[in-house]
């Protein structure tokens, strides 16, 4: 039984873009939004939003895997931002410590001007 | 080992909770407690045999619902005390070793039994009172 973790990109501008995740982000999954994101940041990306309103279910490695991402735009000095997070997956990510450097919200709206990302 | 097995045991102990009642949040911790537990068990425990043991138990009361899960493998043990010693603290960046943490962050209930060499079964809880 497997859980394929599908991600949509919608890019905006030459700076900005938009993650849609669908399914289960563990190892697998994490790896494919790390691939998904370097490809933008190595394309002129510095503003990211995932969201990850069809992801349902995370694990502690996917979690770890999208921190080196985080760590990764920060040393490029970009900005990565969630949104749409189930309470469960909020709960985790701030256990995990992500929130610390990412920051996290409600909608995708919220999201996209607090982040500077017109759609 | 089947890829992914963890969602198919927490799927599995979803649904027992939607037939109890059981809230979609309780439900969703506890998805997340048995899918970081059987992780534990597939990356950590050493078991020679491949395989991790589930068992549910889901109880009714006039008050609430209550399910228990126990997760066993047949590996190397681990000191849990020590595990929890070396963890970083809630909020902390920190990549690994967070898979105890979270489950006993989404249970009510967590105890382990464990013995060098002997395996590990962990028993973790979800109840949910009536509101």
């Amino acid at each position: 039984m497997t859980e394929e973790l599908k991600v949509a990109v919608e890019r905006i501008g030459n700076d900005g873009a938009v993650l849609f995740t669908k399914g289960y982000i563990n190892n697998v999954g994490g790896e494919e939004i790390a691939n998904r994101a370097y490809e933008l940041m190595d394309s002129g990306v510095t503003k990211l939003l995932l969201n990850l309103r069809e992801t349902k279910i995370v694990n502690s490695i996917g979690i770890s895997i999208l921190i080196e991402i985080i760590e990764k735009m920060m040393d490029k000095g970009g900005k990565i931002g969630f949104c749409c997070l189930t309470p469960v997956i909020h709960k985790t990510f701030a256990i995990m410590g992500l929130a610390q450097y990412a920051k996290i919200y409600t909608d995708e709206d919220e999201a996209r001007r607090d982040l500077a990302l017109a759609s | 080992m089947v890829a992914d097995i963890e969602i198919a045991a927490a799927r599995a102990a979803g649904n027992l909770g939607r037939e109890l009642g059981m809230s979609s949040d309780a439900i969703d911790e506890m998805t997340h407690a048995i899918i970081e537990a059987c992780i534990n068990a597939r990356e950590h425990s050493g078991c020679a045999d491949n395989r991790i043991f589930i068992r549910f138990a889901g109880t009714s009361t006039g008050d609430g619902s209550r399910i228990d899960v126990w997760v066993t493998d047949h590996g190397k043990g681990f000191d849990p005390q020590e595990a929890r010693a070396r963890r970083p603290a809630p909020g902390q960046v920190h990549k690994r070793g967070r898979g105890l943490q979270l489950i006993e962050a989404h249970m009510d209930e967590v105890d382990i039994s464990t013995t060098e060499g002997g395996g590990t079964t962990i028993h973790m809880a979800k109840v949910e009172k009536k509101s």
